[in-house]
């Protein structure tokens, strides 16, 4: 099987980049005439989320447009199955789904053996969707240019956090840093003629 | 003088690695993350010096000085290793900097401080420098 691209999408609070994902989403599903699909990975990602998976129901009684939204706080490689070939996937956010399931257990991100379980886990599951779908696009924030050594969860978070990023861009088709609604690109062709 | 920045686990040092081939030649490497709290070099011991962590070296100076003297102690040490390039050609000073000014507001006053003398200390790193990279997660933009 033709493994899918992986398009890497990242930015500050209200960079607009949820909505730069969403546009290259429907973008490239109209090339592909492939289906559409969210996956939110929480309410707490952005508290536009809930309103944009509420769009997204209306957006497919109007005009068509056919959104598939999933809610999927852990454990994302549940989800890969259900993806066809020629299909979009846009997962909103990394950031979220680190937090989950880092935090899921009380004290386990203590452990380093955890730590690299969680990474590894959300990795694999990120691959598994790509193989088994046209493009996926992953979003995330931009939450490490401040001080992050004062605390030890914080400096944990972080770590994998960018490591994550890093891995993300390594492996990326196209990697995207949006500041105030500009995309930058920072990885690759346009995906397509619109972007 | 090579000014390196971008934010925390971007992937600064791997680039600075792979750009200057570190494998291949020899160099003196200090981190303030490793818990050394001068900037002291051994000068003899290599012509590229890698020094990383500026951010804790910055705070290191917000903890004892006031905004002036901290600046000052920082050109300083700037002027000094300008100087040391300058005596040979193969000589490079690349330092490491985490971004640090892009966050809310500090709670507390002295880390506020430090945030605001690190951005004055970078400008004065980045005017001092001829060369700077932004990393962001492993890609480079060469913004000087």
């Amino acid at each position: 099987m033709a493994k899918g691209s992986l398009m890497f999408i990242s930015g500050g609070v209200r960079s607009g980049k949820s909505s730069f994902a969403e546009k290259a989403a429907a973008d490239l599903a109209k090339q592909t005439g492939g289906k559409l699909h969210y996956i939110a990975a929480g309410k707490a990602c952005d508290s536009e989320m809930e309103a944009r998976i509420l769009r997204h129901k209306e957006d497919r009684k109007k005009n068509g447009i056919s959104w598939t939204t999933w809610e999927q706080p852990v454990r994302l490689a549940e989800l890969s199955g259900v993806f066809g070939d020629k299909d979009i996937v846009l997962f909103d956010c990394l950031t979220t789904l680190l937090n989950n399931e880092l935090f899921s257990a009380e004290n386990l991100w203590r452990k380093q053996d955890f730590q690299e379980k969680v990474s590894s886990d959300i990795l694999h599951a990120i691959n598994e969707i790509r193989k088994r779908c046209k493009t996926i696009i992953v979003v995330s924030n931009e939450v490490l240019n401040e001080p992050i050594g004062g605390n030890e969860l914080v400096f944990i978070y972080g770590k994998i956090l960018g490591c994550l990023h890093q891995k993300m861009v390594e492996i990326a088709n196209q990697a995207y840093l949006i500041e105030s609604g500009i995309p930058i690109q920072m990885k690759g062709e346009p995906a397509c003629k619109e972007l | 003088m090579h000014f390196v920045t971008g934010g925390a686990f971007n992937g600064k040092s791997k680039w600075v690695k792979d750009f200057y081939r570190l494998e291949e030649v020899q160099y003196q490497w200090i981190s303030a993350y490793k818990g050394k709290v001068n900037m002291d070099t051994d000068q003899n011991s290599a012509d590229i010096h890698i020094l990383e962590g500026v951010e804790l070296w910055i705070r290191g100076l917000a903890k004892e000085f006031n905004t002036d003297e901290v600046r000052t102690r920082w050109k300083n040490q700037l002027r000094f290793w300008l100087g040391w390039e300058k005596e040979d050609i193969h000589r490079r000073v690349i330092l490491i900097g985490s971004d640090i000014s892009k966050g809310i507001v500090p709670v507390e006053a002295a880390d506020r401080y430090w945030r605001d003398v690190t951005g004055w200390a970078y400008q004065d790193t980045a005017a001092a420098a001829d060369r700077i990279d932004l990393i962001w997660y492993g890609i480079s933009q060469k913004i000087k």
